[in-house]
């Protein structure tokens, strides 16, 4: 069954794509005793204020405590009408969800009238309030009249009765009245008790950073668009509803070129429907998309935001042309001052241009430049097109035929942008997930990988790699983003190259600070020296340019690298790898990570004080842990002596602050994890070599040697022996196989 | 288990001029230091072999097996011989892995401790040694 509609736009088994955060949203609600609000930051079209409109129905139906009360603010309203909207709303809403009858919460009615229909258990508490509303809008006292009605809720509140407030603040004009208006109703909204507030991401922070009980005190939570197939599925419902026949081709154009905006699909179909015009086609598809562009809803929507952003004519003719020519650059950028000086108004004028610009994510300003957002087709299709027809003073139907010519020839190749961007293997998320783990050395160099593999099932290779002796210690990366954000120069997509920051060992030094740069090349052979060399150099450039000072290149290509090529990068000490080695090795540190993320329901943890024979608690403790999975008894006590011996070293290395020694132990399939962690110091010639220079040097010695024979225990107790560096001290993690 | 930080008494018996010291069940710093201690008493005290009975012994660590290594030591000063007996399978390997068993036997009990010094004494004393 359907649940009914009453503020939302659409059903709910229509809105797709946003269940967890009208859960969150609904969760909120629930916990009646803490009074914190719950903040969206919305990027723009997002569908953010459906998502308040969805949540309000759902508490409605629900009829639990609180009540929900729904309120959107409109641009240009002003400050008295909107406290009486806000006022005539909250009584309506209020009496609606009192009386069960969702019909009252839209419905024309009077104030009187509201009167009339509150239950008798209300209508004292509403009588009062809307005769003391009267009085005050008699009083003549506009600031009065809006605190009083901002406080409506409030006043009910402290009469016992719960209120939840949906706030929605997406449509506010970026002008210093209405932002003091959206201060003044956030304020009033956070001392009502819990709210949800939705504004637009870079707007609500700074509405919300001077309201008392505000900002400091909610939750916030980010709205990010929709993924392409929650989009899909979207246009897939909204093609239904307004019977506009679509296929799984344009269906997907449709996404890509709309940036998977709900705003944009809704308007797209709209018109679709309007036109009676099938979408089966791209020609059909990009005909109806460029009329919006040019004189449609798209059109109106970027109209009103320009005319908000410049409300006179000969600055936005201005603007447009300072926008269009440095979009139209090659960093996409300019300096404040020299669109400052461009755009030839005063400085407060410039900086609400600026901001508004920013609020609305056309560009991105920052203390020193002004760079335009050129991510969106939308935006740039609709900033070329009015620079052509307004600044250039072109023919409408040369714009119009050019860009329909335009956006047909750029159709297959943003369904080609997005099968390659499928197809990528996601290398930034990938060296995101590099933290220090040892890796067989083989995956990195794809001559030794082609001597030793080729042509072995996965199986057997994982099983080779397994034995392999020669590791390779990955950094742990702390920063990775795509190379383009670097160097536009660099020809190759977003997903395909990764510029990753990252420690050595996690130890937090210069000497140890590398930078990883990885690259995607395209292939369809072994890539042959030339290719590669002209992937080394390019990189090397990059590095060079950025000021990196100890870099890996890592070079991947479909098939792997030619014998020369493979020689080449020996040479330069740069590491290759085919795609099989990268999903062999991709496979390895995602399983690592989703085990490390599932928690585990084997896993304990203890904490002991270092203080005389704590050690052995905690080793009577793993004894019973290993027990549980059949180690033999050997090997039960070959643990409790290791991790004995890993405590005596924590207490006495460490100069721990807390004098405690943090354990963990977790059973995995075929192996006990244990992780002995302390506070303090680390010794130096632990972490750097993960203990490596204390084994030789203790085998050096004379047997006789007193002390230092913890270390070299663990490691001949216990099957794996890693130091990691921590936050604030050490860990050791040793690993015991099932055997 | 553990021992507490008041001094507990090493149980040693004296047999001729061979002292049998017992080690606790957890030999570690403290512990180690006590044998060590009644160890160099004894050797002052006149005995002429030493039997480490580790019967009790469940567990040892780094610390304490080093402190054992002070002993072999303070035997091989005086002259004296020094025998570990009733050593479980776990540490008679961690005492193999850390070089002791190079300078110390092993074995099963005192009673093949003691005979094992009855036999050394013998062959020291006969007319072919």
């Amino acid at each position: 069954m359907t649940q009914q509609r009453i503020l939302a736009n659409v059903n709910r088994d229509e809105f797709v794509g946003r269940d967890a955060e009208l859960q969150e949203i609904v969760r909120h609600a629930s916990r009646l005793v803490d009074r914190r609000g719950l903040i969206l930051l919305a990027a723009p079209g997002v569908g953010a204020a459906e998502l308040l409109r969805q949540a309000y129905d759902q508490l409605f139906f629900r009829r639990g405590d609180p009540i929900p009360i729904y309120f959107a603010l409109r641009p240009g309203d002003g400050s008295a009408e909107t406290a009486r909207r806000f006022f005539q709303n909250f009584l309506q809403q209020y009496i609606a969800y009192r009386r069960v009858d969702p019909s009252l919460c839209d419905a024309p009615i009077g104030l009187h009238d509201l009167v009339e229909l509150a239950l008798p258990g209300d209508y004292e508490l509403v009588a009062d309030l809307v005769e003391s509303f009267e009085r005050q809008r008699a009083a003549n006292d506009e600031r009065d009249f809006v605190r009083f009605c901002l406080n409506a809720p409030h006043r009910v509140s402290a009469s016992g009765r719960k209120v939840f407030q949906l706030i929605d603040y997406l449509r506010l004009a970026a002008s210093r009245d209405e932002t003091m208006l959206g201060q003044e109703l956030a304020t009033a909204v956070a001392r009502s008790g819990s709210f949800t507030s939705v504004g637009l991401r870079r707007q609500i922070v700074s509405l919300l950073r001077g309201v008392e009980d505000g900002q400091e005190a909610a939750e916030t939570f980010h709205l990010k668009s929709l993924g392409d197939d929650d989009a899909r599925r979207m246009v897939d419902v909204v093609a239904r509803r307004y019977e506009v026949e679509t296929n799984e081709p344009t269906r997907d154009l449709i996404v890509q070129q709309l940036n998977a905006s709900p705003f944009f699909i809704n308007q797209l179909f709209k018109a679709a429907r309007e036109a009676k015009t099938s979408l089966t086609n791209f020609l059909n598809c990009q005909r109806l998309y460029v009329d919006e562009l040019m004189g449609g809803r798209i059109n109106r929507h970027f109209a009103r935001i320009l005319h908000e952003v410049a409300p006179q004519a000969q600055n936005r003719k201005t603007l447009l042309r300072v926008l269009y020519e440095s979009a139209a650059g090659e960093t996409h950028k300019a300096s404040l001052w020299a669109w400052k000086k461009r755009l030839g108004v005063d400085a407060a004028e410039f900086e609400r241009i600026v901001d508004a610009l920013h609020v609305h994510e056309l560009a991105n300003s920052s203390a020193a430049f002004v760079e335009v957002n050129v991510d969106s087709y939308v935006w740039m299709d609709f900033l070329r097109a009015q620079y052509r027809l307004e600044v250039a003073g072109e023919a409408r139907a040369l714009v119009v035929a050019t860009t329909l010519l335009d956006t047909i020839k750029r159709a297959p190749q943003t369904m080609a942008r997005k099968y390659r961007r499928e197809t990528a293997l996601g290398l930034r998320d990938l060296v995101s997930y590099f933290n220090c783990q040892n890796l067989p050395a083989s995956l990195f160099h794809y001559d030794r990988f082609a001597a030793a593999h080729k042509g072995a099932d996965t199986e057997s290779v994982n099983e080779a790699l397994d034995a392999e002796s020669d590791l390779i210690r990955l950094p742990q990366i702390v920063h990775a983003t795509g190379c383009s954000a670097y160097a536009a120069s660099i020809p190759c997509g977003g997903e395909r190259c990764a510029v990753a920051h990252g420690f050595e060992a996690a130890d937090y030094t210069d000497e140890n600070e590398v930078v990883w740069l990885a690259v995607e090349i395209e292939s369809k052979l072994e890539a042959s020296r030339e290719l590669t060399e002209e992937w080394c150099i390019r990189l090397t450039a990059l590095a060079r340019d950025c000021g990196f000072q100890k870099v890996r290149l890592w070079l991947i290509a479909p098939e792997g690298f030619s014998p020369e090529a493979c020689k080449l990068l020996n040479e330069q000490e740069a590491y290759g790898s085919s795609r099989r080695q990268v999903e062999l090795l991709t496979a390895r540190i995602k399983s690592e990570v989703r085990a490390e993320q599932a928690g585990h329901v084997d896993e304990y943890e203890m904490i002991i004080p270092m203080s005389a024979d704590t050690e052995l608690i905690a080793a009577h403790a793993v004894e019973q842990i290993a027990r549980r999975v059949n180690f033999r008894p050997e090997a039960i006590n070959q643990i409790k002596t290791a991790l004995i011996e890993a405590c005596i070293n924590a207490a006495e290395h460490s100069l721990s602050p807390d004098r405690k020694i943090y354990q963990r132990f977790r059973l995995e399939n075929d192996k006990l994890v244990i992780t002995v962690a302390s506070r303090g110091v680390v010794p130096a010639n632990l972490a750097s070599d993960n203990g490596h220079e204390v084994r030789a040097k203790d085998e050096k010695e004379d047997s006789k040697s007193r002390r230092g024979w913890g270390l070299k225990l663990i490691q001949t107790l216990m099957d794996e022996v890693e130091f990691e560096r921590v936050d604030d001290g050490t860990q050791l993690r040793m690993t015991k196989y099932i055997r | 288990m553990a021992e507490t930080a008041a001094e507990t008494p090493v149980q040693t018996r004296r047999i001729g001029d061979t002292a049998i010291i017992y080690a606790s069940d957890y030999l570690n710093k403290l512990s180690g230091e006590r044998i060590e201690r009644e160890c160099k008493r004894q050797l002052e005290s006149g005995s002429r072999a030493l039997v480490i009975n580790f019967r009790d012994t469940e567990l040892v660590n780094s610390i304490g097996v080093s402190i054992l290594m002070g002993v072999i030591d303070a035997a091989e000063q005086s002259n004296a011989r020094l025998i570990f007996s009733d050593v479980n399978t776990h540490t008679a390997s961690l005492f193999e892995m850390l070089g002791l068993t190079r300078h110390i036997m092993l074995v099963k009990d005192e009673e093949e401790a003691l005979s094992q010094l009855n036999t050394q004494t013998n062959a020291a004393g006969s007319p072919a040694s």
